[in-house]
């Protein structure tokens, strides 16, 4: 980040071919078109080359810094949209596909922490993983949820809550295991 | 202690709050312990969700394009020098625009909300205001825009201690496929490239000016390619003397 922020674009090339697989992958399950998707990234990874100068290292990766705006970016797009109606990915029928000159290790190393995270949303029961999937990846805000649900915002709030702790906890126990 | 919004830090986290709670929900943070340890124990459980989207790649030319665009920047930052970027405070939101097929922010480009600001100068011809920091007063310069079709056009130059903007009013779009960018012309040399790249809103653009106009005799506009040019590829359309 420190070539990058020197503004040497190759070192940009290399931030961008470790994230953007991650990034374009959330940018599209939030969008649901790979259209959109595109332009979302696009801003994002400028965004990040023109602002380079602001990240900071002590508040997190590269990678949480990327992802974080194009999460922003996506809900954004997505909150924008007359109504919250597009099609999931799931069923356009994406298919996991890599760019051929990824790197594996590092592949490996994410689908397992992919695999990781999964297994500590599976945990939860139903009704936790719910609103956690309809905020983080919809866009929505705990009173929409709340109307969609017909529960109190109370009971939303304390379920995202109880969620995520949950999921920390098994992801720690994870990492304690490993 | 407790704190009694403990409860919203992981809908803050996760996006669900509304937006007009957020700021005030922020600032709250700021200066609550409970809720900045909650915020640090249940933030990276936010941010590895974005790990289990289903795997998709992004197409090559979209790489293509992006490094189209940064490496024509940098080549631009090289050549107007270490200063090229550094300009004044933002006035404006910025917004997003499209540009050769990509959407960007443009890095110095406030537009639509000085758009009261660039009415205000537009016709103008030699004005003055006060600076509000006691150091020298605003001066704002008339511009010369050559462009017969659009006699209605205006454009302004306001300089502010080191800080200088380009103000435009009812100027016409650039060329189908083309930006307007800002040079830097000396007395001896060609014009310097700036990172100024822009197009206008409705007619209105509020442009900083990067660089070091010390010693810089016009200001120039031209219209030119996406990404921008090392070398002017258009005559001026705007002629501004800060002198």
């Amino acid at each position: 980040m420190t070539l990058v922020r020197e503004g040497d674009p190759e070192a940009f090339g290399v931030v961008y071919d470790r994230h953007s697989t991650v990034a374009f992958s959330l940018a599209y399950r939030i969008t649901g078109t790979r259209n959109v998707a595109e332009d979302v990234v696009q801003e994002a990874f400028l965004s990040l080359w023109r602002s380079s100068a602001r990240y900071d290292a002590q508040r997190g990766s590269v990678r949480t810094w990327v992802l974080g705006i194009v999460h922003n970016r996506a809900i954004d797009v997505l909150r924008r949209s007359l109504v919250h109606e597009r099609r999931r990915a799931s069923d356009e029928g994406i298919e996991e596909r890599f760019e051929s000159g990824e790197r594996v290790d590092a592949e490996v190393a994410r689908r397992d922490e992919a695999r990781e995270v999964r297994s500590a949303i599976e945990t939860l029961p139903v009704e936790q993983s719910k609103v956690i999937e309809l905020s983080y990846f919809g866009g929505f805000s705990h009173s929409e949820i709340a109307s969609m649900l017909d529960a109190p915002i109370g009971t939303i709030k304390g379920r995202m809550r109880l969620g995520l702790e949950k999921m920390r906890m098994h992801l720690a126990h994870q990492m304690e295991a490993d | 202690m407790g704190c009694e919004h403990t409860i919203d830090v992981s809908s803050y986290l996760l996006g669900a709050l509304p937006e007009d709670e957020v700021p005030r929900f922020a600032a709250h943070v700021e200066g609550c312990e409970r809720c900045r340890r909650e915020m640090v124990a249940l933030g990276p459980v936010v941010d590895s969700l974005a790990l289990v989207a289903p795997r998709a790649a992004p197409p090559p030319e979209l790489r293509e394009r992006l490094m189209h665009v940064v490496r024509g920047e940098a080549q631009l930052l090289a050549a107007a020098g270490a200063s090229a970027d550094e300009v004044g405070p933002p006035t404006a939101a910025r917004r997003s625009w499209r540009l050769g097929g990509l959407r960007l922010t443009p890095m110095p480009v406030a537009l639509a909300a000085s758009v009261v600001l660039a009415v205000g100068i537009a016709g103008a011809l030699v004005l003055s205001g006060g600076g509000d920091d006691g150091g020298s007063p605003a001066r704002t310069v008339a511009a010369r825009v050559l462009l017969p079709a659009a006699p209605e056009a205006r454009a302004s130059l306001v300089l502010d201690g080191a800080d200088a903007r380009l103000q435009v009013s009812e100027l016409p779009p650039p060329p189908g496929g083309k930006v307007y960018q800002v040079w830097l012309k000396r007395p001896s040399g060609s014009p310097q490239p700036t990172t100024s790249l822009f197009r206008v809103d409705d007619g209105r653009a509020s442009v900083p000016v990067p660089g070091d106009l010390r010693g810089v005799e016009e200001v120039l506009v031209t219209a030119e390619p996406d990404g921008g040019s090392l070398a002017p590829t258009s005559d001026p359309v705007i002629v501004a003397r800060p002198a």
